[in-house]
């Protein structure tokens, strides 16, 4: 009976113990922001001339505090000159972190996870995707592109990256968004 | 802090001179252990006051004018073998007993002290001990939701809260053992952090409660209570086994107590409850990841003697919750996809393993209370609590980088930390008087890690009440006032910078209320009450996607606190044979009702386009109906049938509300068996209960319509067998038994799956005594 007795006593003493010291919050001190979880703050279209005549041009959408706080500050339009053919690599920034992390090299390491996906409204430029992962048959990926432009004009054109982990058949339906941005585009 | 009670204690002691008169009532209900019929000229005598009374046909007694305290009471009956048991008369104090009534079986007692709930001129609920014994296994809010008025807000399967009268959350009180649980209320996915076992006694008040139970307190409180600790001497305990066929759930939950021969004055009490469950399967397909886990304990021990009292109570909770893989999506068009498929993509087999994303919350509670009976004058308590919560939340995926998703850290942490300390004084009758002063004050401390979701903050809150009771023949009249300070500091980075902003929230609040019992079977009480409750930090700070709701949401700092005033009626006909009809209306106004309402334009995030919803506050009402009518077709044929409806109205914008329970009406037929030799309280019933569809909803609030009404059949049955002298309950039950495929308004998840198949529950219990 005694025994019985010392253990419950000791369950109510080892509990309050073990329980207080987790008291010592420190509430006046809030985790500094640039916390260790990734944000995507940034999408951007780097465009070189595949016959190397035309400038470089790039798009970018940028919100560098990330979802949240202030809007974006930067929406490109994506401007193109007639009748070219452009290729297209594609960057995914985190900019709250010093120095900047590429989230893009990370997707590139998890090809097999990801499929990006341009739709285009308008009749003046078609998207390719130009690089594959290691599935077999290998599937899209789509951070590089074949862009081409015919006569001038404009329209939009939607960028929807997919992640669909272990479940990518290279269609649109499994997994989930990680971007979706409409940008609009020019041919001059 | 000090200082105050201190005063307060001179005050009390002040008031403690004041002279005082006798007029605790000691009465209860003998019943014959087996085949539960009241007994009647079975004698209850007091021995330390020479007094005593006889049961009446329906096997009620009642002793007037005691004194509280502890007396020695005697119970003998022809045919039975007499009671001897120590009883604690504080206030209006119920004993029942339920002796052995068989000459040849003596022994085999079983004697049960209940504190009569307190009675108030709101309406309540408190579930009857089958019901309670029907709801092993399942969640809180699972368990309340066949009490009407009281529905239950779902996040998938496993993650259930309590709705009372279309309100949840951060405007409803649990208090736990006595304690207001402090955790995180703030989303519909964090669920009530409480181990069900540890109830003996579920009770749901339903209407403004803050005078008695302190801020927040707009909709109701529920009350969730383990037995008083054993105050006779032995070993006694329960062990209670439990399977679920949907999930292939297992349940475990023992208590042991005791209480010494040698040693009277003390008891303890261990309990603890460990649970496992896998994927769910709606009708026609399993919802991938929805496995759970659960293990709990809580220890108690006091101390008791005629003039005060010690009670230590420390309780765990620890649970791990999947969340159901399809609700995972990245933006409002995979929102609209998965809402346009019928099937969810994501479906797989059956599995124990819990994946992303999931939750990890821990709970823990300590409680120390001591009292101290005040002469003749009253009862003075003073309780100290501390609770902590642990929330962990997982997203999806893994972080992509290697070096952070090696850790598996949680993207999202909160700890909360709370002290809260009770004095009150429950002064005996003075003339027709009798009442409770106190005083209660709480520190709090919020700390997150990860991803921002809400910020660090610290919280004071102190409160006053004094409710008076004056009960005259038929007629109690009953009157509170309260006053609440509430002091919020928020701890968080702007610009680089730590800011700090304080809030402070003061508010009065007030109660009266009347229960006339115009005879022994028809009652009926009113009650007019006020409640308060500061705007969350949720609402003043939030600013982000929220996840599986695909929106965003903004907070306002500059909410107000909301106010509401409740009067509800009730109606009570007991005719214990044939009828039993409970009847309650209700109508609440709230100004300042805080909600989040759609704003244009969308949000554009790097993700895509989101809904953006802002916390605004509008005046809205909330009016409604609770029915209950018991039927005896025959004395082992019993009908029931419950209806709760509502209707709520925004009337600044002169619209409906979103997100309130659309009504619901249940029919039940219950035939109890007569006792057959060693088997005893066999019982089945059949049960249906629809759920409307819910038509009164704001036009384009949703991405969809409301989900259609629903019919479910259920089923209960039960026995007990005793084997020897070892009495074995045994409970079969079985919900969606016709396997309908539904979806349920309430349910965040309604966009993605269907609702869970048909579930069979086996449940065994076996008392232990000696």
């Amino acid at each position: 009976m005694k025994k019985i007795i010392q253990f419950l006593i000791l369950i109510v003493i080892v509990n309050t113990v073990s329980g207080c010291k987790k008291d010592e919050d420190p509430v006046t001190i809030p985790p500094v922001p640039t916390n260790e979880t990734e944000i995507m703050t940034t999408f951007k279209l780097i465009f070189t001339d595949s016959a190397g005549f035309a400038p470089t041009v790039t798009a970018e959408y940028r919100d560098p505090d990330g979802d949240g706080g202030n809007p974006a500050v930067q929406f490109d339009t994506i401007k193109l000159l007639a009748n070219k053919t452009y290729f297209a690599n594609a960057f995914i920034l985190d900019e709250t972190k010093n120095p900047v992390d590429t989230i893009s090299n990370e997707v590139m390491e998890e090809a097999n996870d990801h499929l990006f996906f341009y739709t285009t409204s308008g009749f003046s430029a078609t998207v390719a995707i130009v690089d594959f992962d290691t599935h077999n048959p290998p599937l899209p990926v789509g951070l590089q592109t074949k862009w081409k432009t015919m006569g001038i004009g404009n329209g939009t054109v939607q960028v929807v990256l997919r992640h669909q982990p272990n479940i990518k058949d290279g269609m649109f339906a499994p997994g989930e968004t990680d971007i979706d941005l409409v940008f609009s585009y020019l041919v001059q | 802090m000090k200082k105050i009670i201190c005063l307060f204690a001179a005050f009390i002691a002040a008031a403690i001179t004041a002279n005082a008169q006798c007029a605790s009532v000691l009465r209860g209900k003998v019943i014959d252990h087996h085949d539960r019929q009241p007994l009647e000229f079975a004698e209850i005598y007091i021995k330390e006051l020479k007094k005593g009374a006889l049961t009446d046909s329906s096997g009620n007694y009642q002793i007037t004018g005691i004194c509280d305290g502890n007396y020695t009471v005697k119970f003998t009956h022809l045919g039975c073998e007499d009671i001897i048991t120590s009883v604690l008369v504080d206030g209006n104090t119920v004993q029942n007993f339920y002796p052995e009534h068989h000459l040849h079986e003596l022994g085999l007692v079983d004697v049960v002290v209940k504190q009569e709930p307190e009675k108030t001129t709101v309406s309540s609920y408190r579930m009857k001990e089958r019901e309670l014994e029907e709801t092993r296994g399942k969640s809180l809010g699972e368990a309340l939701k066949n009490i009407t008025g009281v529905s239950v807000m779902q996040t998938g399967s496993s993650i259930s809260k309590p709705v009372i009268h279309g309100l949840h959350s951060n405007r409803i009180l649990i208090l736990n053992n006595g304690i207001r649980q402090e955790g995180q209320q703030w989303g519909s996915e964090h669920a009530p952090e409480i181990d069900p076992f540890i109830a003996n006694n579920l009770t749901v008040i339903k209407g403004a409660s803050s005078v008695r139970y302190g801020s927040d307190a707009i909709a109701g409180v529920i009350l969730v209570e383990p037995d008083k600790l054993r105050d006779s001497a032995g070993i006694g305990g329960a062990l209670n086994l439990v399977g679920l066929s949907n999930g292939r759930t297992g349940i475990v939950s023992g208590m042991l107590e005791q209480n010494f021969k040698k040693l009277p004055a003390l008891s303890w009490r261990l309990q603890g409850t460990l649970k496992k469950g896998g994927t769910i399967a709606t009708p026609q397909y399993y919802l991938k990841n929805t496995g759970m886990e659960e293990n709990n304990f809580s220890a108690a021990a006091g101390w008791k003697k005629n003039k005060y009292g010690v009670e230590v109570f420390y309780s765990q909770f620890n649970t791990t919750i999947s969340i159901m893989s399809a609700s995972h999506i990245g933006n409002v068009t995979d929102l609209l996809n998965a809402i346009k498929r019928t099937e969810p993509l994501e479906k797989g087999e059956f599995s124990y393993e819990i994946e992303r994303p999931y939750q990890h919350i821990e709970h823990e509670l300590f409680k120390a209370k001591a009292y101290l009976f005040t002469g003749n004058a009253g009862k003075l308590s003073l309780v100290y609590a501390r609770q902590y919560n642990l929330r962990y939340e997982y997203d999806k995926h893994r972080p992509l980088g290697d070096s952070l998703a090696g850790i598996n850290k949680p993207e999202l942490q909160f700890e909360i930390t709370s002290h809260s300390a009770d004095l009150l004084w429950e002064h005996n009758a003075i003339k027709q008087f009798t009442g409770t002063i106190g005083i209660s004050g709480m520190q709090q401390g919020n700390t997150y890690e990860g991803r921002y979701f809400i910020p660090n903050y610290r919280n004071y809150t102190g409160g006053v009440y004094w409710i008076e009771r004056w009960t005259k023949n038929k007629l109690q009249l009953e009157g509170g006032l309260r006053y609440d300070y509430r002091h919020l500091q928020v701890f968080k980075y702007e610009n680089n910078v730590i800011v700090s902003p304080v809030y402070a929230y003061q508010n009065s609040s007030g109660t009266v209320g009347a229960i006339y019992k115009f005879n022994n079977h028809l009652s009926s009480t009113v009650n007019i009450g006020s409640a308060w409750r500061a705007p969350g930090v949720n609402e003043l700070y939030s600013d982000g996607i929220h996840h599986g709701a695909a929106t965003f949401e903004i907070g306002d700092k500059n909410l107000k606190p909301e106010k509401a005033v409740n009067y509800i009626a009730s109606i009570l006909y007991n005719n214990q044979k044939k009828w039993n009809i409970e009847l309650s209306g209700y109508h609440t106004t709230i100004t300042d009702f805080i909600y989040l309402q759609a704003q244009l334009p969308p949000t554009v995030t790097i993700h895509g386009s989101f809904p953006t919803l802002k916390y605004k506050q509008v005046n809205a009402t909330f009016t409604g109906l609770d029915a209950q009518v018991n039927y005896y077709i025959i004395p082992q044929l019993m009908i029931t049938g419950k209806a709760s409806v509502i209707r709520a109205f925004n009337k600044t914008m002169n619209d409906y509300l979103v997100q309130i329970p659309p009504d619901k009406f249940q029919a039940e037929l219950t035939y109890n068996f007569k006792s057959y030799k060693k088997i005893k309280n066999s019982y089945i019933s059949i049960n249906a209960v629809f759920a409307n569809k819910q038509f009164r909803v704001p036009e384009n609030s949703d991405y969809v319509m409301p989900p259609d009404s629903y019919t479910l059949l259920n089923f209960e049955a039960g026995t007990t067998i005793h084997i020897k002298k070892q009495p074995l309950t045994i409970g079969l039950g079985g919900t969606n038994i016709l396997n309908t495929v539904y979806r349920d308004y309430m349910n965040r998840f309604r966009y993605y799956a269907d609702e869970m198949g048909r579930n069979i529950t086996l449940r065994i219990k076996m008392p232990i005594n000696s």
